[in-house]
């Protein structure tokens, strides 16, 4: 599905009036833009659910989606300074809406990097819980600080709820380009879980049953 | 909508001199996602060796 939305997007979607062929650089930096956030959001209904309920598994949830987390903010970050030179004449600003998504692709190798340095892995779960719930607050800044702020970057042009301002052309692709990533984080999310659930209960019955 | 938007594969790869910036990305893209993959799977048979192993002696 990635690879139809892909093709579609980079050869027969039309060209932009504005910004010519760079736009194309839309359907993998949008959808990874998205799912970079999302992770974020399912990683903090996780902490929330470990915290409260100390719900072992969704701490194991955390620290596999973190990695991927990490992975789709940089895909995001490197396709937005590329797609910046030829449309803004430069890689990198410091606004908003770059600035906070930075922030989030930082706060992932935090998380991944506290993890790592406790040797009690119960204690490292819930610092790491700790830390994802009190990052939650830097996605609705992303979201809205094209709104929030003056920034390089256009508000934003489609929406769920109301009319969007891109053309059905190029906004089937990318929709398609969107459920295609998804899918293939979710493959790449339980592949991650399965080996870490591996790895952390290792010296349990049913692991050794199971393999 | 299912009209292609270029005549020749050189059009398609210079894309108006924008070429070299979306080939770039999606190269990018591609290798990093293939790579999560690679490197998951392998993590996975080498934990499912170890405990093999350790199963094996046990």
């Amino acid at each position: 599905m990635l690879i139809v939305g892909w093709i579609w997007g980079l050869l027969f979607a039309p060209e932009d009036a504005v910004q010519g062929n760079s736009y194309r650089i839309i359907f993998l930096h949008v959808p990874a833009n998205i799912f970079a956030q999302m992770i974020y959001y399912f990683m903090s209904v996780c902490a929330l659910m470990h915290l409260v309920w100390r719900v072992k598994l969704a701490a194991y949830l955390i620290k596999s989606a973190a990695p991927i987390g990490a992975m789709i903010t940089f895909i995001a970050i490197f396709s937005g300074s590329i797609w910046g030179i030829p449309t803004w004449g430069t890689w990198w600003q410091w606004d908003a809406r770059i600035t906070s998504t930075l922030i989030l692709f930082i706060m992932y190798l935090g998380i991944l990097t506290l993890h790592g340095a406790f040797s009690n892995l119960e204690k490292a779960d819930r610092l790491m819980s700790i830390l994802v719930v009190a990052g939650v607050v830097n996605i609705p800044i992303i979201k809205k600080s094209v709104d929030w702020w003056s920034t390089l970057h256009q508000p934003a042009s489609i929406s769920v709820s109301g009319s969007s301002s891109i053309d059905p052309s190029m906004l089937y692709p990318l929709f398609i380009s969107v459920i295609g990533l998804g899918f293939t984080l979710i493959s790449l999310g339980i592949l991650n879980s399965h080996s870490y659930i591996f790895t952390r209960e290792k010296n349990k019955r049913w692991v050794s049953e199971y393999v | 909508m299912f009209n292609l938007a270029f005549n020749s594969f050189n059009e398609i790869l210079n894309m108006d001199d924008h070429g070299i910036y979306v080939w770039l990305v999606y190269s990018i893209g591609i290798i990093v996602i293939i790579t999560s993959f690679v490197i998951v799977r392998r993590r996975i048979k080498n934990i499912q060796n170890k405990i093999k192993i350790k199963n094996a002696s046990s």
